[in-house]
């Protein structure tokens, strides 16, 4: 029982990682940016919620309201800004450019918030959970995560897949020239995609808030996290997102089962694993570029 | 024939380091014709079309579509206005069937919506003989539907001036001939035609005009006939003085 409760946990984690990844494996997929600043914006999210949340309501689930709109105006505004031009003068400038981000946002977090560690309450929901069976625990706030984490995969699948905009990215991210060629606005395309990814990745660092405790330098192991869930899952397909960070939580789990200083390491070496056997991913997009 | 110039180029310079692309070139495309350019490699021609379409910026002079100054505005704004390129090698978004391709090209390029979008992206695959492949995934098709699919993609934008880059190029002979008819029905119903292509015969027997190019410059312009016997045209094309018209299926 206490494996299979290790499996579940596993799961539950996977949709973190999941909903972490979407937002790294779209920005790379659709505008071909590593944004190493993947992790510390995520942070920066949770960090906007503990500022500003005081003065609205003390529960976080008021921060879904604001934080992730928030997070896609400053998406769009870095895009059409810092990121756009950097694109324009190769793909190292911009990870140069990210990694001064991720500077910029810890640094500038340590500055406003010191290097103490902060988490959010949910009052009850903290803790609630099912018990199906002895050893087996359902925590409510976990299950609402992974569910958070599917629907946002959904919908940003359906969003690239259904939609006039979504068309528009998947044709910019197949060859930007030729998008032009047809019309598209590639400049104010990519900001929407930009904003899309920046949104999912503040709801990532919200619900990472109410998992663990975060501080101004938590971004860095996120980032793996982050990577290793999109590489596993396969680049450029959303579900292998979802697959990979599954794979991911129930590494860590299982190797935490085995022994708890291996949950980490285990994971890494799934990652490594996967890698070398499979280095196009569990489920890499299907149609050659 | 009106004489209404459609496209108007004026003294258009552009060079890369000590490559000159384009130098002082002036000539006009006429409202409804099919106006055809040959010349050898390297002589500008890809280049213009990047400065017609906002690829490329002009360092000096101007092009203008019926008066109005192009050289400012975006590539993606110049197709809003009516002037759409294809590639030489033909771009389809690959992860895309040849529908969500050619709808993409008339929501954005076209400025239509909804229903008045997929109207047009069926009359334009049907147009383009694309019908039977409507719902394959473009990185799949051959040669001959790609380039199809690049010329579909192109009028679901509702050009005033089409601009082809080699549509013939690479093409068996009865292929390039149902290109030619493609491009025909296009030019029939409308659209001006700005056309570079090596294949000179598929030029000859479509275009009204005919203009060389060499390093950048205008060395001949009139009837497709009266250009290729040229004695300067021959010159540049061949090195020797044999006839355009000898060479089979076209020039290398």
């Amino acid at each position: 029982m206490i494996w299979v409760n290790a499996v579940i946990q596993g799961l539950l984690l996977g949709g973190l990682f999941a909903l972490f990844a979407c937002g790294l494996s779209l920005l790379f997929g659709v505008l071909g940016i590593i944004n190493l600043a993947h992790g510390d914006l995520a942070v920066l999210g949770a960090y906007v919620a503990v500022a500003l949340l005081p003065s609205v309501h003390t529960n976080v689930l008021w921060a879904l309201l604001f934080v992730p709109p928030l997070f896609a105006v400053f998406g769009y505004v870095s895009q059409r800004t810092v990121m756009g031009r950097s694109m324009r003068s190769g793909p190292l400038t911009t990870l140069l450019v990210t990694f001064g981000l991720s500077v910029v946002i810890q640094n500038a977090l340590l500055e406003g918030f010191s290097a103490d560690s902060h988490s959010f309450t949910l009052g009850a929901l903290t803790t609630r959970s099912l018990h199906p069976a002895s050893d087996i625990s359902l925590s409510w706030l976990r299950m609402g995560i992974l569910v958070v984490a599917v629907l946002v995969l959904v919908v940003v699948q359906l969003f690239l897949s259904r939609t006039g905009i979504g068309r528009q990215i998947r044709a910019l991210a197949d060859d930007d020239e030729a998008a032009a060629i047809t019309g598209v606005n590639t400049r104010h395309v990519a900001a929407i995609a930009a904003a899309v990814a920046f949104a999912t990745v503040a709801l990532a660092g919200l619900a990472f808030g109410t998992y663990a405790q975060f501080s101004p330098t938590s971004g860095s192991n996120l980032l793996i996290f982050a990577f290793e869930a999109v590489i596993i899952g396969g680049l450029g397909s959303l579900w292998g997102t979802l697959a990979g960070g599954c794979v991911l939580g129930l590494a860590q789990t299982i190797g935490a089962q085995i022994d708890p200083t291996f949950g980490v390491l285990a994971g890494h070496l799934v990652f490594l694993a996967v890698l070398a056997v499979r280095p196009n991913g569990l489920m890499p997009a299907t149609v050659e570029a | 024939m009106t004489t209404e110039r459609l496209l108007e180029l004026d003294a258009v310079s552009k060079r890369f380091g000590r490559v000159v692309v384009a130098d002082g070139l002036s000539f006009g495309v006429r409202q409804g014709e099919t106006l055809g350019i040959v010349g050898p490699n390297g002589a500008g021609k890809t280049s213009l079309f990047g400065m017609i379409s906002g690829d490329l910026r002009v360092d000096t002079g101007d092009i203008r579509l019926s008066g109005t100054s192009l050289t400012s505005l975006s590539t993606a704004r110049r197709v809003r206005s009516g002037v759409v390129r294809t590639h030489q090698v033909p771009r389809p978004f690959t992860g895309m069937t040849v529908f969500e391709n050619v709808l993409v090209a008339a929501q954005q390029g076209g400025g239509l919506r909804a229903s008045h979008a997929v109207d047009r992206t069926l009359e334009v695959i049907e147009e383009t003989g694309l019908a039977e492949h409507a719902n394959v995934v473009s990185g799949r098709l051959g040669l001959l539907s790609r380039k199809r699919l690049e010329v579909a993609r192109a009028l679901a934008c509702g050009p005033r001036l089409l601009l082809l880059d080699e549509v013939a190029g690479g093409l068996t002979d009865p292929e390039v001939d149902t290109l030619v008819s493609i491009v025909r029905g296009v030019n029939a119903r409308g659209v001006t035609v700005l056309w570079i292509e090596h294949v000179v015969r598929a030029l000859v027997s479509t275009v009204d005009r005919l203009v060389c190019l060499a390093l950048g410059s205008l060395v001949a312009e009139g009837k497709p006939s009266e250009v290729l016997a040229r004695p300067e045209v021959k010159q540049i094309f061949l090195g020797t003085g044999a006839a355009v018209d000898e060479a089979p299926g076209g020039l290398p």
